[in-house]
């Protein structure tokens, strides 16, 4: 299943196609200025974003960056009290603000969504085979042997083994690693043309970590379907990721193919993220640690991460930076990344 | 100098009822022995439920092992509860991964240092005082943040106030369970940068739990990979990530996210780590070893030496 012949993103961004924005012209779901917040507070602040067909995108940033509001927002996950605003097509019609009935025929159908905690989001008390059934009946209206054929093969599909007799089973009977691989199970339910991956792996042991990454990248490639992965980890981000934004404070400050952003980050919030990884080879550095925390409430009025950043100027703390292109498909938020130019 | 010596330790809990049959155990520790050395790092890594929190908890005394002995020093760790434990407590302190659970949230900042200077009696009232600020400077906390309470912190700040606790009564052993797991990269790496500082600062022996191997290979000297209960591989930290010797090992460091890289060294490994209760005969890894054979299914591996650096428990690591 999970063989040597997988090509990681970070290879693949080697081959010169790779460094053009990816299908733009065709894209799975197209974000424009989407804005939140929560009692008059805004967490988001105009995030535009668009996910390609059949593309591998990595969303990272510490936490209350805004990573999983921006997906909650557009699948109107979020709590009754969030004020949403902007703009989220999928094909040629808007997400935000659609009625209940039609966003129930694109959750879980068009766009799956899978988190953290898998034991939480499956249900204690039905057998596996059963919430997968469920699923299959609401999306594609299989009951019977037809569904019963297809839960097989969708956990056939996710790597569990025995699936015959594992269709019996109760969530707590399967380790974090196999639950996990049942919501992905449930999520390829509805056939959808997107999945959000929202922290798939925090929880998971390392080895089981990598399982499920190569899985989740192994069904992208397979299916076509696009793929959308959540993490405040950026190695495991551009393990199995074709295009990486790096988001802070509720915006997107850069965003690249992976091999760019890797070798050459321009954002300096980008460059710290990376630093404070723990290389996996070769000497060992002292980690950059980034003073400070992610602003609450209310931003600086210039730049964001002028606060925390240790290449700031006057400048920085006064205008918001407006997007640059470095080079197609680069894109960065940031004075000092224009004035060098 | 070694600080701690734990001499073929095991611990095993009962599962389950005596009334029917016979009682089943689970070995969560079995036969681990490992040294940390005064002012370095021995970093134990594994994936979950294989003994390493156990043998965290069996080093400071704080679990009595069934077999095998825990040396301090070089002499028994006392009695637990016994009056001369409580005074080597002092020596010996543990860092949690679970902040909020290790802080009493009715105290303050400042009263959450002072107390363990209280419980030991060190000093008056005026120099527990001074200490707290020295402390509360040495883990980089402001003066704004003394009078807070734990719930006010985040998550950084409250890990640095249990590194501060474990601090006060100048300790010698450090062990730290998982003290970066719940943490955002971010913070987990200003948090490694001050363990790393206060540890040349103070000359503190290290014992770092974690299964995150990235963070263990940056801070350890030596490293102990545990499966089971049991040590498959230990040896110079170096040594064990260039070139790990048991399959386990090179699996775990091939499943290492790198940068840039991803996982494009990645050896698959089956399934996940079975039960500790039904651990199979012969070596734990057998059933997930890609080079397993007969013996590997009859017989248990002893620790042994590869070389000079490290002990590798493996039937076959000379056959390749």
């Amino acid at each position: 299943m999970l063989n040597k012949s997988y090509k990681n993103s970070a290879s693949l961004a080697l081959l010169p196609a790779h460094g053009v924005p990816p299908s733009c012209a065709n894209p799975a779901i197209k974000i424009a200025d989407l804005t939140v917040a929560f009692g008059g507070v805004p967490v988001l602040h105009g995030v535009d974003l668009i996910v390609g067909k059949g593309e591998a995108v990595g969303v990272v940033g510490e936490s209350g960056c805004g990573k999983s509001v921006t997906w909650r927002a557009v699948l109107d996950l979020l709590p009754r009290s969030a004020e949403v605003s902007g703009e989220a097509w999928l094909g040629d019609f808007d997400l935000v603000g659609a009625r209940s009935s039609v966003l129930d025929r694109v959750r879980g159908g068009r766009i799956a969504m899978i988190f953290q905690d898998p034991a939480g989001a499956l249900n204690p008390v039905h057998r596996i085979g059963a919430q997968i059934a469920e699923a299959l009946r609401l999306h594609r209206g299989l009951t019977g042997p037809a569904a019963r054929a297809e839960t097989r093969r969708l956990l056939d599909q996710v790597g569990i083994a025995d699936a015959a007799s594992r269709v019996n089973a109760y969530p707590h009977e399967l380790s974090g690693g196999q639950n996990q691989r049942v919501m992905i199970a449930i999520a390829l339910a509805g056939r959808p043309e997107l999945l959000v991956a929202d922290e798939p792996t925090t929880a998971l042991d390392a080895t089981v970590q990598a399982q499920i990454l190569l899985l989740l990248k192994k069904i992208q490639q397979d299916t076509g379907m696009a793929l959308v992965m959540i993490s405040h980890d950026l190695a495991a981000v551009a393990a199995i990721c074709d295009r990486v934004c790096v988001m802070y404070a509720g915006r997107i400050v850069e965003a690249g193919s992976t091999h760019t952003l890797l070798t050459a980050p321009e954002h300096p919030y980008t460059r710290d993220l990376i630093g404070a990884i723990p290389p996996s080879c070769g000497p060992r550095i002292r980690l950059t640690a980034i003073a400070g925390a992610p602003p609450q409430r209310h931003l600086p009025p210039g730049c964001a991460y002028s606060p925390r950043c240790r290449d700031a100027v006057a400048a920085c703390a006064v205008a918001r930076p407006q997007a640059r292109q470095v080079s197609a498909g680069h894109s960065v938020h940031c004075l000092k990344a224009a004035a060098e130019r | 100098m070694t600080l701690l010596r734990l001499e073929s330790v095991s611990r095993r809990f009962p599962v389950g009822s005596s009334i029917l049959g016979s009682r089943k155990y689970l070995a969560a520790v079995d036969g681990v022995s490992l040294n940390v050395e005064a002012g370095q790092t021995t970093g134990i890594v594994g994936e979950s439920g294989c003994g390493k929190s156990t043998t965290g908890r069996i080093a400071l005394g704080l679990d009595s092992p069934d077999s095998g002995r825990v040396l301090f020093q070089g002499s028994l760790l006392p009695r637990i509860g016994s009056k001369e434990w409580r005074s080597q407590r002092r020596q010996m302190q543990l860092v949690f991964q679970d902040t909020l659970g290790a802080l009493d949230r009715r105290m303050t900042v400042d009263a959450l240092i002072a107390e363990p200077l209280e419980i030991h009696a060190v000093g008056d009232a005026a120099s527990r005082r001074q200490r707290v600020w020295e402390l509360l400077q040495a883990v980089g906390l402001g003066d704004d943040q003394h009078m807070l309470y734990p719930h006010q912190l985040s998550g950084g700040q409250r890990q640095r106030v249990v590194l501060a606790r474990a601090l006060a009564p100048k300790p010698s052993l450090l062990v730290c369970d998982e003290p970066v797991s719940a943490l955002d990269v971010s913070v987990q790496a200003q948090i490694i940068n001050l363990l790393v500082d206060l540890q040349r600062e103070l000359g503190l022996g290290i014992l770092f739990i974690s299964h995150d191997l990235r963070i263990v290979r940056h801070v350890s000297d030596r490293i102990v990979v545990m499966y089971l209960g049991r040590v498959v591989e230990q040896g110079r930290a170096d040594v064990i990530i260039d070139h790990p010797a048991h399959p386990y090992t090179q699996a775990l460091v091939s499943a290492m996210p790198r940068l840039p890289g991803g996982f494009d060294q990645y050896v698959p490994l089956s399934g996940e780590p079975p039960s500790a209760t039904d651990r199979p005969s012969g070596c734990p890894f057998n059933s997930r070893c890609p080079v397993a054979q007969d013996i590997c299914r009859q017989s248990l591996p002893e620790l042994l030496p590869l070389d000079s650096k490290r002990e590798v428990a493996c039937h076959r690591v000379r056959d390749r």
